[in-house]
């Protein structure tokens, strides 16, 4: 049976595609994408489409995509209700709670207002920690809530940390780890488990080969 | 002025008013075949009774308003809990084992604009009373309802929730951990589920028993693995006692559209033994779903054995054709009413016949399809 999968456009995008050529899949049409929505795979029975991640979720639960690659940061900040089988190990990056060097808001006494575009994770970690916040949810250049006085202190994905170090923010506190995840729509794995097995196989191979080199050469 | 529904609720129009139709009339005949017998329960319950039910109840999901006495009532989220109430009242004199169906609108308040239903009709049957030993029938059941659906491919998958319980009394994983663990196998969300064993320290066969659970699924094949992989006599009972439930399916003719999975593990405070969901092709999440709630009835007061199970046909809709019916117009110029009317009485006996006025000088019959 034919298989949809999801991919999330944008930071995830290349290395998935490069993922799935090294597995020998017909990834021509995703490469060389022009305008189009939906790919053909030139080699399996395999259609894939391009979405931006909270997307990517959405297609997986209504069962239209049965596979989808997407972030961990917005599974957990979307809650995710499909079986989520495999670690792609690219795409890592940390969710971390930062702040002026002045103002850690763990120690603040009174009330604290954190500034973040993932509220859910946000509102859960210090809730986790026992601590009672304010979440604010901000689009876009986070840092800029607590220079500008609009938050305490922000929760962000950090890959680097140069953003931060730019803006003159200092890491408090690391929340969790994230990187690509595979998610299956549960429908999907009950009725169609051989093929999707065969394709989160496939991917897992190349992560474990990938680990094993890194291990050499680490 | 509001003319438009609230947020998950949907009007039914045209074909998939005939499509439901006809699949409850499919689906009910099948649960009358079983001497199941027709419970109707109000919509309103206090929510207290729901309470009473689920020690984890999910409160900001149910419909909620006040009574005059400022009691809190919720619009009914599933028809289990009223008839377990109903048990323990109505039914409290009567011998078991009691046989009920039902069919009715169930609520929940869903995710915003996820694409999901608030109100769906639930059709299902509880057999109340009777223990294991009843597994089988339940079962089949629901294989013969998922049959009535007339399509091709679907799949109802079993699962044991002692399974993981009991793994987790032999282990002695610590009641703190359990709930945990069981989401993260039930999600098959296999990084966190070994990151979170990783954490606990357990023996290594342990240990690999549950991170192998999550993808314990599939046909026949699926009970050797099982077997091997089961550390204590008491999880081989249980799969030796899924296998003979399998036996006993094929001998009963259920050959194909069954697959297990020792990893379903939801809700583990109210399934106490086998449970099952059935998938279709095109609906990405499950249409038929139940098992055995051996503890639920115990809270109303009646320590009573229950298994039962529910469709919620408004998902299966979209994945149906509409059943095609003949039907009968009949054009009648003013002059000709009672001439019209009395042809339209003799046609009715075997007809669905509908008069429309017209400009013509004669009556006019024309059959049309829907």
């Amino acid at each position: 049976m034919s298989l949809s999968i999801a991919l999330t456009k944008g930071r995830l995008e290349k290395k998935t595609v490069a993922m799935l050529e090294r597995m020998g899949y017909g990834t021509e049409n995703l490469k060389d994408k022009g305008r189009a929505l939906v790919f053909e795979d030139t080699k399996k029975d395999i259609r894939y489409f391009l979405v931006k991640s909270n997307d990517v979720i959405t297609y997986v639960n209504h069962g239209v995509a049965d596979i989808g690659v997407v972030g961990k940061d917005t599974l957990m900040e979307r809650g995710n209700q499909n079986y989520e089988l495999l670690d792609l190990e690219f795409g890592k990056c940390k969710f971390c709670v930062a702040s002026l060097p002045d103002q850690d808001v763990f120690q603040k006494v009174g009330h604290v207002k954190i500034g973040t575009k993932y509220p859910q994770v946000a509102r859960e970690y210090f809730l986790s920690r026992g601590i009672d916040v304010e979440v604010i949810k901000i689009d876009g250049s986070v840092e800029l809530a607590p220079i500008l006085g609009l938050a305490d202190g922000i929760v962000d994905i950090v890959e680097t940390g140069t953003t931060l170090k730019e803006n003159g923010l200092v890491i408090l506190e690391e929340v969790c780890e994230i990187s690509a995840r595979v998610i299956v729509n549960k429908a999907s794995f009950k009725l169609k488990r051989n093929e999707i097995m065969a394709v989160v196989r496939d991917l897992e191979s190349v992560v474990k080969e990938d680990a094993h080199k890194n291990g050499f050469e680490g | 002025m509001q003319i438009h529904t609230p947020l998950g609720m949907r009007d039914l129009i045209k074909d998939e008013v005939q499509k439901k139709e006809a699949l409850k009339e499919r689906v009910e005949n099948v649960f009358c075949a079983y001497g199941y017998q027709e419970v109707i329960a109000p919509t309103i319950e206090f929510l207290d009774t729901y309470q009473k039910a689920f020690s984890n109840l999910q409160v900001e999901q149910m419909y909620k308003f006040f009574d005059a006495q400022s009691q809190i009532l919720a619009l009914r989220m599933d028809m289990t809990v009223p008839i377990a109430r109903i048990c323990a009242s109505k039914y409290k004199d009567a011998l078991p084992p009691y046989r009920f169906r039902y069919c009715s609108n169930v609520f929940k308040v869903r995710e915003s604009f996820a694409g999901r239903r608030s109100e769906v009709t639930d059709c299902g049957v509880e057999l109340i009373g009777l223990d294991e030993q009843s597994d089988l029938e339940v079962i089949a059941c629901a294989l013969d309802t998922m049959a009535a659906f007339e399509m091709d491919h679907y799949t109802l998958e079993i699962g044991n929730s002692s399974f993981f319980k009991v793994a987790c009394q032999c282990a002695k994983i610590p009641e703190d951990k359990r709930e945990e663990l069981a989401q993260k196998i039930d999600q098959k969300s296999l990084v966190d589920l070994k990151a979170l064993l990783d954490s606990m320290d357990l023996d290594p066969e342990i240990c690999l028993f549950f991170e192998k659970l999550p993808l314990l699924n599939g046909e026949a094949e699926v009970f050797e693995e099982a077997w091997r992989i089961s550390f204590d006599p008491k999880l081989q009972k249980i799969v030796r006692e899924l296998q003979k439930l399998y036996d006993n399916l094929q001998t009963l003719g259920y050959m194909d559209h069954i697959s297990f999975d020792f990893g379903k593990v939801p809700h583990l405070d109210y399934y106490t033994g086998i449970l099952f969901e059935g998938f279709v092709q095109g609906v990405g999440v499950s249409v038929l779903s139940g098992g055995r709630y051996d503890s639920l009835l115990k809270k109303f007061g009646r320590d009573l054995p229950a298994c039962g199970f529910s469709v919620k046909l408004d998902y299966l809709l979209e994945s149906l054709k509409a059943p095609s019916k003949k039907v009968l117009r009949l054009y009648y110029p003013p002059n000709k009413q009672l001439e019209a009317y009395q042809k339209a009485q003799i046609l009715r006996q075997d007809h669905e016949v509908s008069l429309i006025p017209s400009e013509s000088k004669e009556i006019r019959i024309e059959e049309v399809s829907l």
